[in-house]
């Protein structure tokens, strides 16, 4: 049974494969197509899926799409009835769109791909829900489900069990915790969707003195849900997302570019308390009425891993479950998984222990570029490789560390990954000088071997997928002072043996050099750019920046 | 010297090198920033041209088979990959190798496609006629024209407008210029086809290029040529693995480019290109594929190794002497 679920036309597009409910593969348009958080239809992505597994799109015995288009509309055109004549620029923008695919999905389906068959539409929350509790490892959770907007459904509520999904409530537009956390994205200057990560970041910096102008602007209500006060916002009425009156409550708005004061890291501060307390309000009812111990998260709002760690510390739940492509690129994966597990009644199979479903590259292929690119290289086997590259990275040396498929969500989780040493304080610094160019409040995270992630944080449980923020223990945040954010935090990917064997030896042999198991673990691209796919990917950022040392599989190239 | 990036040799004015030892068309390639490895289209594109077809008549596609490889996978493919309902097509001009014949014939049984097999002496004579006049033209240029539109003619006649090859992505077939790597070995076939050639009865109507052959068969059949190896990863070895597992398919003891099933006259026409140009088509198409990082200069070179002699040679040249009414051996200039 080949199911193919696909996300696209909203952000983050992207293709899943399932064969008999197991995933094979998965990915972004964006890696493929080099345009960060790409809405075009997966199409390589797509290919890519199906060449994987040796199919065709005659072989696909089901295709959904990851969210109700006509349900959609319904929403967009009724927000821009209720703000014309504001909405009329967007009007005019947006209905071209809609009329060419979204409204005509099969016959979409049928240009870019020659399916010919009937697709089925996935809600969206339902989606969302899905991508997390049928590839969890949990027989019965809580599930939550928040991001900026769907059909109509901002956030969601419901049960999983076996292999069906009940959704209990939503809340639905203009109330939504994710427009509100990209409208304050935005007022701070920094881009929509790409953001949201910058803010969190800058929120250890500033203080939550906010937090009375953040109730002015959201009702939060006694069963925990909330409802934004529209006359703040402007979500239909221009390129803006709040108004005048949102301006006259926190101030002037930052531009881009223009110097981040003090009052921004607050307001960025109160934004992140004022999500995290609503968000821990809803899970806490939600233990209330469900009585069930274990919670699976999704939807972009839980991309958000220091919200995702407050919610594991400050309430009943006891586990928490969240697949590394929490935002809209896992729609696909749950829209096969909904398909496989609950449409068709089949008993889960598969568990998401790893976010290696992407495109790989032999040794062979990446040998003949890099003879026919004339770059000299060092070929080494495993072991030594491991041994080579972690003395590279104790000896300060930034590192590409290109191995096996590529992860599926926004996460480098050691695959494509850039490395470096987090005992050397000036790391940040000179990573964000030689490769990154990033904005200096922002965090870099650790890589650790699971086994010893005790040793060096301290968390209720740690995440495989760099999506539970943890606290670096006192006594260790002299010895990896790089990755230990200000707050004392640290975004951690605990590394188990058995799912990355090859960055689990190789920070096993960082701690013979440095006595420490955690490398400074950051996403193989440059500023702007998607994460990168293939090897001339990997080259061409190798070559544009100053990273000293590049693994591709097992052929090492250094900067010469 | 060949080229530092490919295997072209400097064959002025076309191909030069400059003083890196790198040749004008890699440099062109690079400028343009073509030749990124990877597939030149997406397999979706494939299906929407299979879908145009599937149904349409007795067989949804003609495939052009001659048992090698690339045109038994591109069979097996729409067989197999695509649920096309092929009509394998062999044309044989009597220098067709036996072990790829035998390789047609285990494809199609086990495949469960219908064949058409295609015999006939009219290219013996163009062959003997191209190494009397000891002409530079390649002798494959010319047996491709003639190839082309048999195929074309036999797509009309089948009633299947949609034409499947086994071309790699390094193959050109079209309409428009060639390329500078083609330039010189275009203009001598042109010359020889107008000037020599259609000066025989027989030949009077013949081709002088690919683009005349195409532009001539498309008045009579709107047909669209089409081969998969463009839409996915050229990867020789397994496509040998695969063929030898599902279709009992065996690689020619002899063979040129090493790996491959080409007929006999290849290895003539190699050794005539080589001798009169310095490299041969099979350099042209693997350079394109050094380009597009499907292939590396090392392998291109082990494969285009040329393990045959000239006894050899003489061997495959003197069978034109059956059948041709000859009793002397053939002068070809060897």
């Amino acid at each position: 049974m080949n199911i193919l679920g696909i996300s696209c036309f909203c952000h983050d597009s992207a293709a899943c494969l399932s064969q008999d409910g197991k995933i094979i593969a998965a990915a972004s348009e964006e890696r493929f197509n080099r345009q960060k958080s790409s809405s075009a239809f997966p199409i390589q992505a797509t290919n890519f899926c199906l060449q994987k597994a040796g199919l065709t799109v005659y072989d696909i015995d089901y295709l959904g799409f990851h969210e109700k288009p006509f349900l959609k509309f319904s929403r967009v055109i009724l927000g821009h009835l209720e703000a014309y004549p504001f909405s009329l620029g967007n009007f005019l923008d947006t209905m071209p769109c809609w009329l060419q695919d979204r409204l005509i999905m099969p016959l979409v389906f049928k240009q870019e791909l020659g399916y010919e068959g009937k697709p089925l539409f996935i809600k969206h929350h339902l989606a969302h829900a899905a991508s997390s509790f049928l590839v969890s490892p949990f027989e019965e959770a809580a599930i939550l489900t928040a991001d900026g907007v769907g059909e109509w459904a901002t956030t969601a509520y419901g049960l999983g069990k076996g292999n069906n999904i009940e959704i209990f409530k939503e809340i639905y537009f203009p109330d939504s915790l994710g427009l509100l956390y990209t409208a304050v994205t935005t007022y701070l200057g920094f881009a929509a969707l790409e953001g949201e990560g910058k803010v969190m970041g800058l929120a250890s910096y500033g203080k939550p003195v906010y937090l009375d102008k953040f109730k002015q602007i959201v009702n939060v209500h006694p069963d925990g849900s909330f409802s934004l006060a529209q006359r703040f916002f402007g979500f239909n009425r221009g390129s803006r997302m709040y108004n005048a009156k949102f301006i006259k409550l926190f101030g002037r708005e930052r531009q881009i570019g223009e110097e981040i004061e003090e009052r921004h890291c607050d307001i960025a501060a109160s934004l992140q308390k004022f999500t995290e307390d609503i968000l821990i309000g809803i899970t806490r009812k939600i233990h209330q009425e469900l009585k069930v111990d274990q919670l699976c998260l999704a939807g972009g709002l839980f991309l958000n891993c220091v919200a995702n760690n407050k919610i594991l510390e400050d309430t009943p739940f006891k586990e928490i479950f969240i697949q590394p492509a929490a935002g809209d690129s896992g729609g696909a994966l749950g829209v096969s998984s909904y398909i496989y597990n609950s449409i068709l009644n089949n008993r889960r199979n598969y568990i998401m222990s790893d976010a290696y479903l992407g495109p790989d590259f032999s040794t062979e292929n990446i040998r003949r570029i890099l003879f026919n690119r004339e770059i000299k290289f060092k070929e080494l086997g495993d072991a030594e490789l491991c041994r080579y590259i972690a003395a590279r990275i104790a000896g300060d040396k930034i590192v590409g560390w290109f191995q096996g498929r590529m992860e599926f969500g926004p996460r480098a989780l050691g695959n494509r990954s850039i490395l470096a040493n987090p005992c050397n304080p000036g790391m940040k610094d000179l990573l964000n000088s030689k490769v990154k160019q990033r904005e200096s409040f922002r965090p870099y995270a650790p890589a650790v071997l699971e086994e010893k992630a005790g040793d060096f944080f301290q968390a209720k449980q740690f995440s495989p997928f760099m999506l539970l923020a943890a606290k670096v223990r006192e006594d260790k945040r002299s010895v990896i002072p790089a990755v230990t954010h200000i707050d004392g935090s640290a975004r951690v990917q605990v590394v188990n043996k058995e799912a990355s064997p090859k960055f689990w030896l190789l920070i096993r042999e960082l701690e013979n050099l440095t006595g420490v198991p955690v490398v400074m673990n950051t996403s193989f691209n440059l500023r702007g750019q998607p994460i990168v796919c293939s090897p001339e990917d990997a080259l061409n950022s190798f070559e544009d920046s100053q990273m000293d040392c590049l693994a591709l599989e097992n052929l090492v190239v250094e900067r010469t | 010297m060949l080229c530092r990036k490919c295997v072209l040799p400097e064959n002025k004015p076309d191909i030069t090198l400059n003083t890196d030892g790198v040749c004008n068309i890699c440099l062109d390639s690079q400028k343009k920033g073509t030749g990124q490895s990877g597939q030149v289209l997406p397999e979706s594109e494939v299906i929407k041209i299979l879908n145009k077809y599937k149904g349409s008549g007795k067989h949804d596609c003609l495939v052009m088979c001659s048992g090698g490889k690339d045109s038994t996978l591109s069979l097996y493919y729409m067989k197999k990959r695509y649920k096309m309902n092929p009509l394998a097509f062999t044309f044989d001009h009597g220098f067709e190798n036996e072990e790829a014949l035998e390789n047609i014939r285990n494809a199609v049984d086990i495949l469960g496609v219908d064949w058409l097999y295609y015999k006939s002496d009219f290219m013996k004579g163009i062959f003997t006629e191209m190494l009397k006049s000891q002409t530079k033209v390649p002798l494959c240029h010319v047996c491709a024209i003639w190839y082309l539109g048999l195929t074309l003619e036999t797509a009309k006649q089948q009633g299947t407008p949609l034409i499947v090859a086994g071309w790699t992505k390094g193959q050109f077939i079209g309409e428009g210029d060639p390329g500078l790597e083609y330039r010189a070995m275009s203009r001598a076939t042109e010359d020889f086809v107008k000037n020599h050639l259609r000066k025989i009865p027989p030949y009077k109507d013949f081709s002088a290029s690919i683009g005349e052959a195409l532009k001539r068969a498309r008045r009579k059949i709107k047909a669209e040529i089409i081969s998969p190896h463009w839409f996915l990863r050229y990867d020789p070895a397994e496509a040998e693995r695969i063929l030898e597992r599902e279709l009992n398919w065996q690689a020619p003891k002899s063979s040129y480019p090493r790996g491959s099933t080409n007929c006999l006259m290849n290895f003539v026409s190699v050794y005539l290109s080589m001798k009169n140009y310095g490299y041969s088509h099979y350099h042209i198409e693997m350079s394109k594929l050094i380009r597009m990082g499907e292939l590396s200069r090392q392998e291109a070179l082990k494969m285009l190794e040329i393990d045959f002699n000239e006894d050899f040679i003489r061997g495959i040249t003197g069978r034109l002497n059956r059948g041709v009414g000859n009793k002397d051996e053939i002068q070809t200039g060897l």
